[in-house]
């Protein structure tokens, strides 16, 4: 089966030093992965090369089968690819503009942004925030939010930088909720994270970044606690 | 004259309706909603590609920004005044001593300042919000309409900034405009006429004209900016 996106030979150089050189990367489609390791890996890092907002050295880079570069980033991936940061950052808009914002940005008619900010608020359970500034909100809510904002452009690859990092208790448990049904929605997602309720749901795939090197543990299905 | 006197006979003036004093606001009012009408667009996409791009020479550009803040307006007003004069490569325009001239003497003069504020603005925005933007779709334009949206405090300080520089000052209009009652006379040359001829009233009048337009305008920023605890960007 073709895999979503395959990189073969990706390194990631800061002046002298070495961060990681990845023999190869494999992702299936509507997979969900947890990419750990100690701090400073880099992790975030790689995710921000799949999202181009970093540069690196890459031997070969396919994306649907179809061999592309990551430098200049092409717009296939921009357009498959949705990146959401650590701490999200929200636009000083109201909630349902800021998941519309990637929607108007690819120029969907008025009436079907409409339709899916409502699924997406549903989906995330922030429908009553409708009109309230993210910027007042909380941090749970300000990362359903961001969730929302990615799912709502029905992204094929979805990276999430520390989900669930600086939440506790409900709101931690509310993204977590979450993740499963990105998969079912056909969205592979690759999570950067050190939560073990994160690492330990059904059907997801552990990367491991460890001395400049990636480490895949063969996918398991687990049973749901 | 004594100075109750003369802000006495200044506020009669103002209420008064004199026509030659309404003209002489209303030519620098124009004059200067014209500048930065013209610079603003300018200004801001220059200030925000500085601000938010690496390129070679991208020091020198904010040092030049900064450095030309200091450029004293009569030594603008100079060098137009030698580029529009007859002999000068822009003499065919026929600018000089004429409210032209002076627009054009006001988008120099509003230039630095406009675009060294914006680069500010912009530079101390969150880089994630031009990350968010792009990585959800948006366009290089779309995305730094958003960032300029989410410092668009920064921006109005910088609009107001250049507004206030652009009104208030005097050697540039005056060289290129040549203080012509009715054409080119604004209300900071005719301050610098009226009290020359010991004439302080029609003085008193315009700068009174110029603190009531300073404090309006920034009555108005102020209410835009709204709570600045919840307002990205306030400054």
């Amino acid at each position: 089966m073709t895999p979503l996106l395959m990189l073969e030979g990706l390194t990631k150089n800061f002046g002298e030093r070495n961060l990681f050189d990845i023999e190869r990367l494999v992702i299936r489609k509507a997979c969900a992965y947890v990419l750990t390791g100690l701090n400073g890996t880099g992790k975030s890092t790689l995710l921000r090369i799949l999202a181009g907002l970093e540069s690196a050295q890459v031997g070969r880079a396919s994306f649907l089968g179809a061999e592309m570069p990551l430098a200049p980033y092409p717009k296939t991936l921009r357009e498959s690819i949705v990146y959401v940061h650590q701490h999200p950052v929200m636009f000083s808009t109201t909630v349902a503009d800021n998941i519309g914002y990637g929607l108007h940005a690819r120029g969907l008619a008025r009436e079907e942004i409409f339709r899916r900010v409502e699924d997406a608020m549903e989906w995330a359970g922030v429908a009553h925030l409708r009109t309230s500034k993210p910027l007042t909100l909380s941090g749970g809510e300000k990362q359903r939010i961001a969730l929302a904002r990615a799912k709502v452009l029905e992204p094929k690859l979805l990276l999430l930088d520390e989900p669930t990092a600086n939440l506790d208790g409900l709101a931690r448990e509310q993204v977590i909720a979450l993740i499963p049904s990105l998969t079912a929605a056909g969205s592979s997602v690759i999570m950067a994270c050190h939560d073990r309720d994160l690492i330990s749901l059904p059907h997801v795939e552990r990367l491991k970044l460890r001395d400049g090197r990636l480490q895949a543990r063969q996918n398991r299905v687990r049973a749901a606690s | 004259m004594h100075l109750i006197d003369a802000i006495r006979d200044a506020f009669a003036l103002l209420f008064s309706g004199d026509a030659e004093l309404w003209q002489v606001i209303w030519i620098s009012l124009k004059t200067t909603l014209l500048a930065l009408f013209l610079a603003t667009p300018l200004a801001v996409i220059a200030g925000y590609a500085i601000a938010a791009h690496t390129f070679r020479g991208r020091r020198v550009a904010i040092w030049l920004v900064q450095a030309s803040l200091s450029l004293p307006t009569v030594l603008i007003g100079l060098l137009l005044y030698l580029m529009l004069s007859r002999q000068g490569p822009l003499g065919n325009l026929h600018w000089l001593f004429s409210q032209s001239g002076i627009v054009a003497g006001q988008v120099l003069i509003a230039l630095p300042v406009l675009v060294a504020f914006t680069l500010a603005a912009t530079q101390a925005a969150d880089p994630r919000i031009a990350e968010t933007a792009v990585t959800l779709g948006a366009s290089r334009w779309r995305a730094m309409c958003t960032v300029l949206h989410e410092v668009r405090f920064g921006v109005m300080a910088a609009i107001i900034s250049g507004f206030g520089r652009v009104i208030s000052e005097v050697g540039c209009a005056i060289m290129v405009g040549g203080n012509i009652a009715g054409e080119t006379r604004t209300m900071t040359t005719a301050i610098a006429l009226q009290t020359s001829k010991g004439e302080f009233a029609q003085g008193i009048a315009l700068g009174i004209v110029l603190v009531a337009l300073a404090l309006l305008i920034n009555a108005g920023l102020v209410l835009l900016q709204g709570d600045p605890r919840t307002a990205r960007g306030a400054s």
